[in-house]
């Protein structure tokens, strides 16, 4: 018969390898502790997608933490420690976006996350991240809700959310176009929650929605909904479609002869989606957090730099998606460097409430990041299709036809969705 | 009910699009026996060289692409009509000369061939073509906007539409009427019957997924002017196909023509009314049928089953 006895010998020799452990282990919430003064690299998992509906935004977001990161490099690193970057795809969909920040922090040894266009895919991401306590940064994803009720402590959200692009674009639009609006609204987060900020904001200034057609991700073909805007004959349309649906959409709207008629606003409009579209395809106003001909100092130099780096890119000039990207992974650099540590919580009191000047983020307005929400409220510019297009300078697409101060787009309703977990319930994290 | 008239002709029109994307996978499927989920970058792929075609990629900057492109776009775009889909035919063989090791097999095998074959069809166009949404352009004239009963439609729908009709009567014809569309029937029917009678096996594989290869060329170079050219376009091909050969009954043309009108009529009439529903619909379609008539509307026993 096996006999499990405990010895006496056995008993003292495991409790002294649980102590040893401990040590190691570090105790309750550290997740890994790295010697504080190291020269290991920091590792930054970049979460973007390579595949999928928002493959070619994937791809410009990633170019533009890429830039900020060999700068880095350039200048010595930060603390001394070099910074290295790894990439997998999280291919648009949520389900992958959590395995590839589970494996980019447990397998890979990312110190920070970065990256995201689809909000579904950010919100699994940030769950992971939270888990662990690493910080990561939700780039180009602008659902309301990834600095609302999804907000938490580890992530920083770096592009404006729908409700800011709607409180740019609705009062407006009701007072030039009238009160009767149709809604076109892809149906997963981003699209509900950008919809909802502009129902709240009809009721407000006294606007009806006729109807609302939820467009299912991955439509191709829009000419049901489109058939049904004829019918409805609404003042405005508010169309909420985004990635290579955006695309297919525009093109479609542009073909049946419909961009002037009835108005329409897109309350953002990422750069990837458009770029290389016929002029004609560009109607209505939109939102946007930046364009490459600003007419502000540093604008061209940015410009400049983007070409020199990526001279054989398609997009001949940097759009939103990679200011974006840019901006998110240099202040998050900046922030390790402010804290003089990589450790999580000091870097997170770093970025809390963060302030950055107009000049330094080549915006009208100076940004700073929420402390309650972890948002950046930044600039919110509205579009046009550009009026003085000429076929010798195919890149300049828009117009720039007025901009927001962050104070006045604010997401009040974030903010009181946002309940950001305590210091104290996040794991430490030494990257 | 006349509000719902716009709507069923859209979906007529959609049907009838979706009509010519499943025929070729409907053929290969009904004589090959074999699912080709490499079917919607062969879609996708006679695209790709219809754009590099039109906007003279291949020719550089000789003599030849200089007079190329000084030819009007009608002219062009005709040419790759022809010229997009031939290529795609020979893709097409080429892939049915990997598959041949896999006949007699479990159909995994070919399932997995072809699914990897998509695969590799893919990554090659993003290397030769780049990540980037393309445009495939199309002449002004069968371009825009038109007026019918008082509703703005597309122009190039109704192109790509009465083109649809063409094309798959003229798939009818050649089934029918010839003798090469005989022995594929009969192929379809009993390969080994049509090997014993002394007719070549492989040749007729070959020219089989070649023709459908073709096919899904064209419907590619029909379609991309209303979906937009990426690299996986493929994909949102081959599941509509896959439903549709499916409620059709698998190779059967005309289930496929049927299934493929029933499909764009649900697609086009919730897409207006309970948009959420619209991809929803062709399975709730696929549900209803195989519930009540399980190989699908024309369906009969296939070898898929032995």
């Amino acid at each position: 018969m096996a006999q499990n006895l405990i010895t006496r010998r056995g008993l003292l020799g495991a409790a002294a390898a649980g102590s040893a452990l401990s040590v190691f282990a570090g105790p309750w919430k550290h997740n890994r502790v790295w010697a504080a003064a190291t020269d290991k690299p920091i590792k930054i998992g970049i979460t973007s997608d390579a595949s999928g509906q928002y493959a070619n935004s994937g791809a410009s977001d990633r170019r533009g933490m890429i830039m900020a990161i060999d700068e880095a490099n350039e200048r010595g690193g930060v603390l001394g420690r070099k910074i290295e970057w790894t990439h997998i795809d999280t291919e648009t969909v949520p389900a992958t976006g959590s395995r590839v920040a589970e494996r980019m922090i447990t397998r890979e040894e990312c110190g920070f996350l970065v990256g995201a266009v689809h909000s579904g895919v950010a919100n699994a991401i940030s769950q992971v991240a939270q888990k662990y306590g690493v910080i990561y940064l939700n780039t180009n994803s602008s659902s309301p809700t990834e600095a609302g009720q999804n907000c938490h402590r580890t992530k920083f959200v770096w592009d404006g959310n729908g409700t800011n692009f709607a409180k740019a674009a609705v009062k407006n639009a009701i007072d030039t176009y009238g009160k009767k609006w149709m809604l076109l609204t892809n149906d997963y987060v981003w699209g509900h929650d950008t919809a909802k900020a502009t129902k709240a904001l009809l009721a407000q200034y006294g606007g009806e929605v006729m109807e609302e057609i939820l467009i299912p991700q991955g439509t191709r073909d829009f000419s049901s909904a489109l058939l049904r805007v004829q019918q409805q004959k609404p003042g405005v349309v508010s169309a909420a479609i985004g990635g290579d649906d955006q695309k297919a959409f525009r093109q479609q709207v542009a073909q049946l002869g419909m961009g002037a008629s009835p108005a329409w606003i897109n309350s953002q409009q990422d750069w990837p989606d458009v770029y290389g579209l016929p002029i004609d395809n560009l109607f209505g106003v939109f939102g946007t957090t930046w364009y490459y001909k600003l007419d502000l100092p540093g604008v061209a130099d940015f410009v400049k730099k983007y070409q020199e780096k990526y001279p054989d890119t398609q997009m001949r000039v940097p759009g939103n998606v990679f200011y974006n990207g840019y901006m998110a992974t240099r202040e998050l650099l900046n922030a390790i460097e402010r804290a003089g540590s990589a450790n999580n919580i000091a870097v997170i009191k770093a970025l809390e409430g963060h302030k950055m000047s107009a000049a330094d983020r080549m915006q009208h307005h100076d940004a700073w990041i929420d402390a309650g929400t972890h948002q950046v409220q930044q600039t919110i510019y509205l579009a046009t299709a550009n009026s003085k297009y000429s076929e010798q300078d195919k890149d300049d697409m828009f117009e720039i036809v007025a901009n927001a101060a962050p104070d006045a787009v604010l997401d009040t309703a974030a903010a009181e969705a946002c309940k950001l977990e305590s210091y104290e319930e996040t794991p430490t994290f030494d990257a | 009910m006349l509000d719902l008239l716009p709507h069923i002709l859209n979906g007529l029109t959609l049907g009838l699009l979706f009509a010519l994307i499943a025929l070729g996978f409907t053929l290969i499927v009904g004589v090959m026996e074999v699912i080709n989920l490499a079917h919607g970058s062969l879609f996708a792929l006679g695209a790709y060289f219809a754009l590099s075609l039109l906007g003279g990629m291949w020719f550089g900057d000789t003599a030849f692409g200089a007079w190329w492109l000084s030819l009007s776009i009608e002219t062009r775009y005709v040419a790759a009509l022809f010229v997009g889909p031939a290529l795609a035919a020979i893709a097409g063989m080429a892939l049915e000369l990997c598959l041949r090791p896999t006949y007699g097999k479990a159909p995994l095998y070919g399932l997995l061939l072809t699914f990897g074959a998509a695969l590799v069809i893919e990554e090659i166009i993003r290397l030769g073509w780049g990540t980037g949404e393309q445009n495939l352009m199309v002449p002004a004239s069968i371009n825009g906007p038109v007026l019918v009963a008082g509703f703005i439609y597309s122009k190039y729908k109704f192109f790509a539409a009465g083109f649809s009709i063409v094309a798959i009567f003229g798939v009818w014809l050649f089934l029918e009427k010839t003798p090469y569309g005989a022995i594929i029937k009969a192929g379809a029917h009993d390969s080994e019957m049509v090997r014993a009678l002394g007719y070549d096996l492989s040749k007729l594989r070959l020219m089989v997924f070649g023709f459908g290869a073709a096919l899904a060329g064209l419907a590619g170079i029909i379609m991309v002017p209303i979906w937009g050219l990426r690299p996986h376009v493929g994909i949102d091909v081959v599941i509509p196909a896959f439903l549709i050969i499916v409620i059709g009954g698998i190779g059967s043309f005309w289930g496929a023509l049927v299934a493929a009108i029933m499909v764009g009529l649900a697609v086009g009439i919730t897409g207006a009314y309970a948009g959420a529903w619209a991809t929803m619909s062709m399975y709730i379609l696929l549900i209803i049928v195989v519930g009540f008539r399980s190989r699908g509307l024309f369906g009969r026993k296939s070898a898929l089953e032995n």
